[in-house]
């Protein structure tokens, strides 16, 4: 098989712009992974630059080229993009395909997640958060990533998905290995099981169709009146199941690590559990601080941008962490201002690929926050914190986080 | 004040529709930004600046009737 994507060696780079840096590795010491990020601007390195690891790959610190490339699909294709390089690669529907073919999947699915869409969906995202709370709230600890938010994200796929709570832990154990191992043997087979379980359940829908997102995918018609091809309908099942889960685990991993080291900002919270703009308002600040995703594009073709030589098939990282905190953009950027009132971060990128699940997603935050805090409104980091519990990548977070409360008082 | 959509620029992100339900909704077919009524009514103008300077896409503008 001839290789098509495969980045060129890195002869167009010129030794001033390239710079060592893995974004998959945390140094021992560092806390929070966005950090790594952050230090690059401190460092005051190019703001276009190249690194050799992972394969080689431009990264963009720019608020204003980081739009520009979520929005030049010309020029940065969603398409076959893995960093490091593997090939060919699943052409998850929509987001690896480029516009115009983009748009079939992505209409199909947007009209499902808008906000009316999601506040639909409200009375059962609540009902679960509090089923899930209730489970631990009085016991004063907690390991927020396994006991919440790895459970809760899961259970939301399985209502879209029209799947009983039963197989929680089925899909948790697919997610897990998915996300966590480094095992290429246990990956390989681990792709194979979700594909089967995605086969199996489409033709099920496909037999006897709900009222749920996967009937909706299974009985859709295009132009000439026909199913999707059986592929894409797959991939895009595959992308429905990775795509909301450890984006929103880690979103709320960092909100609550955040929210337990900080009494005034739970008490802003605390104080607006009746006003839901404002509550979403300072979620969407706490998104803007705390963006884990870290997105992936491939060079059409050979061009100049802003002045550096890309060459096709170079991949590029695009930091949202970077440009949240872009100061010709934000007022104040490093400053938590949870009334901030114009917010346009990109932590759910933007351009034709935006998160189409970006409703869903706030909406399961503070759902699930506004039900936290009248159970446990105080909390903290617990002393004993799980070791080497921080992950870089494309979705970087934490695979344990302790908190502590005091139940008898609460 | 009048509010208008570059329909060429929306990507239908619905953070209008979000910010302001009263003057924004989603086409379900095009899944573009609808603007039912582009005279907007005084009680809702600060809650239409909010969605133009949100809009990701800066699709939204804002005109003197
Ligand atoms: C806080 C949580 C989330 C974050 C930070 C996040 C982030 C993102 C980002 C940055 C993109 C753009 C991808 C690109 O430009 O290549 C995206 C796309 C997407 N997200 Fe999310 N996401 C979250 C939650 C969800 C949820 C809950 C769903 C489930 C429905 C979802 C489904 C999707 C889909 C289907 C796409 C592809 C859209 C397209 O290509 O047109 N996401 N997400
Ligand atoms: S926020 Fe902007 S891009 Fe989104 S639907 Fe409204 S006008 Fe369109």
């Amino acid at each position: 098989m001839t290789l098509q994507f495969q980045p060129p060696p890195p002869d167009h780079v010129p030794p001033e712009l390239i710079v060592d840096f893995d974004f998959f590795h945390i140094p021992e010491g560092v806390s929070d992974p966005a950090e790594i990020w952050h230090d690059l601007v401190r460092r005051g390195v190019p703001k276009i630059f190249y690194t050799p690891r992972n394969g080689g790959h431009w990264v963009l610190l720019d608020y204003a080229d980081i739009v520009e490339a979520y929005r030049d699909h010309t020029v940065f294709s969603t398409y076959q993009t893995p960093i490091p390089p593997i090939e060919p690669f699943p052409v998850v529907q929509p987001q690896g395909v480029d516009p115009p073919e983009h748009n079939v999947f992505r209409r199909l699915l947007a009209p499902m997640f808008t906000p009316i869409a999601v506040r639909g969906m409200e009375k059962h995202l609540r009902e679960r958060a509090v089923a899930l709370l209730e489970e631990f709230s009085d016991k004063g600890e907690c390991d927020f990533i396994a006991d919440f938010a790895e459970r809760y994200p899961t259970g939301t796929f399985l209502y879209l998905f029209g799947l009983p709570e039963e197989r929680l832990d089925e899909f948790l154990d697919l997610a897990n290995v998915f996300f966590r191992s480094t095992d290429p043997d246990e990956r390989a087979k681990n792709i194979v099981d979700i594909y089967a379980v995605l086969e199996q359940l489409f033709r099920e829908k496909e037999a006897s169709p709900g009222e749920d997102i996967a009937s909706a995918i299974v009985t859709a018609r295009d132009k000439e009146g026909n199913q999707h091809d059986w592929t894409d309908i797959l991939n895009c099942g595959f992308l429905l199941f990775v795509a909301g889960l450890d984006t929103v685990t880690n979103t709320m991993a960092y909100i609550w690590r955040y929210l337990a080291t900080n009494p005034a900002a739970r008490k802003h919270f605390r104080d607006r559990l009746d006003d839901p703009d404002a509550f979403l308002r300072a979620i969407e600040e706490l998104m803007r601080i705390n963006a884990v995703s870290n997105l992936y594009r491939r060079i059409q073709h050979d061009c100049e941008f802003r002045g550096v030589q890309f060459r096709q098939n170079d991949r590029v990282v695009l930091p949202n962490t970077v440009a949240n905190r872009d100061p010709k953009v934000f007022a104040d950027p490093q400053t938590i201002d949870l009334d901030r009132a114009v917010n346009v971060h990109v932590t759910f990128g933007v351009g034709p690929h935006r998160c189409v699940g970006s409703h869903l997603a706030k909406r399961e935050v503070m759902v699930s926050l506004q039900e936290w805090l009248r159970r446990v409104p105080e909390f903290t980091l617990a002393d004993d914190q799980p070791e080497h519990s921080v992950f870089g990548g494309s979705v970087m977070g934490f695979t344990g986080l302790k908190l502590t409360w005091d139940a008898a008082a609460q | 004040m009048k509010v208008v959509v570059n329909l060429d620029l929306c990507q239908g992100h619905a953070r209008c529709e979000d910010l302001c339900p009263e003057v924004f909704s989603t086409d379900a077919v095009e899944g573009k930004c609808v603007i039912e009524n582009a005279e907007v009514p005084a009680e809702f103008e600060e809650k239409v600046r909010l969605a133009v300077r949100n809009c990701p896409e800066g699709a939204l503008r804002v005109t003197k009737s």
